[in-house]
């Protein structure tokens, strides 16, 4: 530590641009993974709100809610874990606003998830053309008492409450009834349903023609969030790589210029670990100074981000992700490490 | 403690078949403590292997090293690089100081790693009086010539207090006025803090200070006659 703070103070030039290129991938790193998780957060806000273990769908739906119909032979009895919600896409708009995609869930007055529903304003659903809309809709100019026009139904919707983190697959959620849900969708008779939640890790459905799925399952299968997912970790994970390789080639030119100092050093019987100690510190204070200025420069903007950019800044995500970088550093310091410990002291004497 | 130094029999060879160097002829050398030993010898004669294998920095071939009666040449690499620090003084010509520490900094680092058995504040202040670099402690290696670090470096190998002093081209980088201070602090060094200093060098402005002197030719280590006292 003590070699490596002198070098750093004495190098303040030097120094400086490896911590500047750290903070930049180290920034760009936070500002991915809050934007990761943001996406990933508004595609199951609603799923993880209900606090969802097990999905009955049919089976033929490809594990896609929008595609399910269960019939009420399929849905069976349900105890007071299960809801039954039924689900379809809508485009909402009303007098003097935006139009705004949506996804409508239908639900029983009787069950969970219309019980747990959680209003940041109004009250819940009491009739038929009743809904309770996510946030979005308040922040795209939206107010209680609007009425909602959904699809070309030929009813209004009135917004009588308002609900937060209430978003599946990026689009906020209209709740309202079920048999709201099969007005909109035509249906008369037959299906009852989309699908059944379970609050419950030991549900399973047996019936004919459905599947019982874990909530991760119906997660993956939600349309883009695994490629997103998946295009997300690849960027971070090449960021890693770089950052990796960075620090290892600059320690490795910086090692190599030292070499012949290691050397008289070890001539006078200094302990190869105390050189390999510095070439280690050195990387992690280096990589550690970026990733402060790296998050102080991500705290500040998040205090700046309007609301409607989907980033999260979830702490202990981000310190995993910091937690890789020094990882990273670590292994960068390797390569420097393997030419400390092949300094030959010999090489000094003489000449 | 009596401070010694001896190599007892040491054959080094380099090589096989044709390529075959026999460096070392069986080399037999004492040093005592309070006396200043000068080798002497051209380039290419077996100084640098003699330095290397007395320094415990490689095996010979054949023969032994013993410092204060410890054999160097039974002990492992970690075993030797604590003895080395503990109770050998390197003076290289190739001084190589680390650029980002101060003159002082560089005594630091040597406490770091061994904490006890150093030099005093008032002896190192000593050391670098009489080298003439006692104003140099707050610079850098960069800030100084080639002069002040060579006695920037000598000052590094005494600090640890070293029963055994090996100097390899102490004075290359000096010029006469200085040789002679250096000289008298490497005498100075072996009689009044009884260590055993062996100079391997070319200068012959050094030879007014050795108590021993002697030659290498082709790896043969002779005893000149010549030494004055």
């Amino acid at each position: 530590m003590f070699l490596a703070l002198k070098e750093i103070k004495k190098e303040k030039l030097r120094s400086g641009l490896i911590i500047f290129m750290i903070v930049l991938i180290g920034y760009l790193i936070f500002i991915l993974t809050s934007l990761a998780l943001g996406l990933a957060q508004q595609n199951t806000d609603a799923i993880n709100g209900w606090q969802a273990q097990r999905i009955v769908l049919n089976a033929d739906a490809n594990t896609d809610m929008r595609q399910s119909f269960l019939t009420q032979k399929q849905v069976g009895k349900l105890s007071n874990k299960e809801a039954l919600l039924g689900e379809t896409s809508v485009v909402a708009k009303a007098k003097g606003q935006k139009q705004q995609s949506a996804v409508f869930l239908g639900l029983k007055s009787s069950q969970f998830i219309y019980k747990n529903l959680k209003l940041t304003a109004g009250r819940n659903v009491q009739k038929g053309n009743e809904v309770v809309v996510d946030t979005a809709f308040k922040n795209a100019g939206y107010k209680l008492g609007d009425k909602l026009q959904l699809n070309d139904y030929k009813d209004k919707f009135t917004i009588v409450g308002f609900t937060d983190k209430a978003k599946l697959n990026i689009a906020p959620v209209v709740y309202g009834r079920l048999s709201s849900w099969s007005a909109l969708r035509g249906i008369k008779a037959g299906p009852v349903g989309s699908a059944v939640i379970s609050q419950s890790k030991t549900y399973k459905n047996t019936n004919a023609g459905v599947k019982t799925y874990t909530k991760q399952q119906v997660i993956n299968k939600l349309p883009g969030y695994s490629a997103q997912n998946a295009t997300f970790i690849l960027m971070i994970g090449f960021l890693m790589v770089i950052s990796l390789i960075i620090i290892a080639v600059f320690l490795y030119i910086l090692t190599m210029q030292k070499l012949p100092n290691y050397a008289v050093l070890r001539a006078q019987g200094i302990p190869s670990k105390v050189l390999v100690g510095a070439t280690v510190s050195q990387s992690l204070l280096l990589v550690l100074s970026g990733l402060v200025l790296a998050t102080v420069l991500t705290i500040a903007t998040a205090a700046v981000m309007p609301s409607a950019v989907p980033m999260a800044f979830d702490i202990p995500a981000l310190a995993e992700v910091g937690l890789g970088l020094l990882v990273m550093a670590l292994l960068g310091s390797l390569i420097p490490i393997k030419s400390v410990l092949s300094v030959d002291p010999v090489s000094v004497i003489g000449g | 403690m009596k401070n010694s130094f001896s190599v007892s029999h040491v054959s080094q060879v380099f090589g096989t078949g044709t390529a075959r160097v026999e460096a070392l002829h069986d080399v037999s050398f004492e040093a005592d403590a309070g006396s200043l030993s000068l080798i002497m010898g051209p380039s290419g004669s077996g100084k640098s292997t003699f330095l290397t294998i007395a320094g415990g920095l490689l095996t010979p071939t054949s023969g032994s090293v013993e410092v204060n009666g410890v054999k160097y040449t039974e002990r492992s690499k970690k075993q030797r690089d604590a003895l080395r620090l503990d109770a050998i003084g390197f003076v290289l010509q190739a001084y190589h100081l680390l650029p980002y520490l101060t003159v002082a900094d560089q005594f630091k680092l040597v406490d770091r790693v061994k904490p006890n058995g150093n030099l005093s504040k008032e002896q190192l202040d000593e050391v670098l009086a009489t080298l003439g670099i006692q104003n140099l402690v707050h610079k850098y290696p960069g800030e100084l010539s080639g002069g002040q670090q060579q006695r920037v470096a000598i000052a590094r190998a005494l600090y640890p207090d070293p029963a055994i002093i090996l100097a390899d081209e102490p004075t290359a980088a000096l010029d006469s006025a200085r040789v002679e201070v250096v000289g008298a602090l490497l005498k100075d060094l072996a009689i009044k803090r009884n260590k055993a200093v062996v100079v391997v060098t070319h200068d012959t402005r050094l030879i007014p200070f050795a108590d021993h002197l002697y030659n290498m030719q082709d790896g043969w280590l002779r005893e000149a006659e010549a030494v004055v006292s």
